[in-house]
């Protein structure tokens, strides 16, 4: 029992040392890169680099309501699939976060 | 635009013009904005004008902040003045409507200001901006312009409707 323990925490601590923190840089009106794609468990940051505020929102699934010129927000990706999101301010502005 | 914009445009501004001209372009749409935000009927076109306040806002402080630092004094111009004519017919129009009349006034004149602005940046400002840092704040405000014009083209799409 208590190998089985040991066991299977290593297995946890491996699996959270590998997740990757992954960037996306809002700029000039688009989110670089547009499609990302990262395993369960990584971490997205979204960083602002434009004059004005932007979101990073997919409905039901996150939402970093308004992030400030300048600033950031980060999202842990626990729930895999596809996510189409955009920026709530600038309709235009359509990414795409795929966690496998 | 008036013929006094189109020829002072081929003339070719000078950086302090250049300043002048982007800080009078987004003060009118801020101004236009915070009428409409109030008078919008639709949380739609409300939310337009929110953003038009916010995002110009920050492009104004941008520029003043540049000019600050360059030494730069916005010098009035004949294209400043021809904008300010246009938006002071605008703004009397829009404070005589009210409903969706006002709606379509709103996004009409958005649609075709931004489209202006945009054709302004390409045309003259970007290729006649002498200093770089204020080029490059040109060049990196453009992609804002043109999203506001999708957005507000979109809207009148819809409105269309």
């Amino acid at each position: 029992m208590k190998s089985l323990l040991v066991l299977w925490s290593a297995i946890f601590f491996l699996s959270s040392s590998y997740a990757k923190e992954h960037m996306v840089v809002i700029e000039s009106m688009k989110f670089e890169p547009k499609e990302l794609t990262v395993k369960k468990g990584d971490t997205i940051t979204w960083i602002n680099k434009d004059f004005f505020p932007h979101t990073a929102t997919s409905l039901k699934n996150f939402n970093s309501k308004g992030i400030p010129a300048g600033k950031s927000w980060t999202y842990k990706a626990n729930t895999v699939g596809q996510f189409p999101y955009k920026c709530l301010f600038h309709p235009p502005m359509k990414a795409t976060l795929i966690v496998e | 635009m008036s013929s006094a914009f189109a020829a002072h445009v081929a003339a070719g501004p000078t950086d302090p013009e250049i300043a002048h001209i982007v800080v009078t372009a987004n003060t009118i749409d801020i101004n236009a904005g915070k009428v409409a935000e109030k008078k919008g009927t639709t949380k739609e076109v409300r939310a337009f004008a929110e953003r038009m306040v916010t995002d110009h806002s920050a492009v104004n402080k941008q520029a003043g902040d540049l000019a600050k630092k360059l030494g730069v004094t916005p010098m009035d111009n004949d294209t400043s003045k021809s904008l300010m004519k246009g938006a002071d017919e605008n703004m009397k129009k829009l404070k005589e409507l009210s409903g969706k009349a006002f709606d379509k006034q709103y996004v009409d004149h958005e649609v075709a200001y931004h489209e202006a602005v945009l054709n302004a940046i390409d045309k003259t400002l970007i290729p006649s901006a002498h200093n770089a840092e204020l080029k490059a704040l040109i060049e990196k405000v453009r992609p804002a312009i043109a999203a506001h014009l999708e957005h507000a083209k979109g809207m009148q799409a819809s409105m269309m409707k």
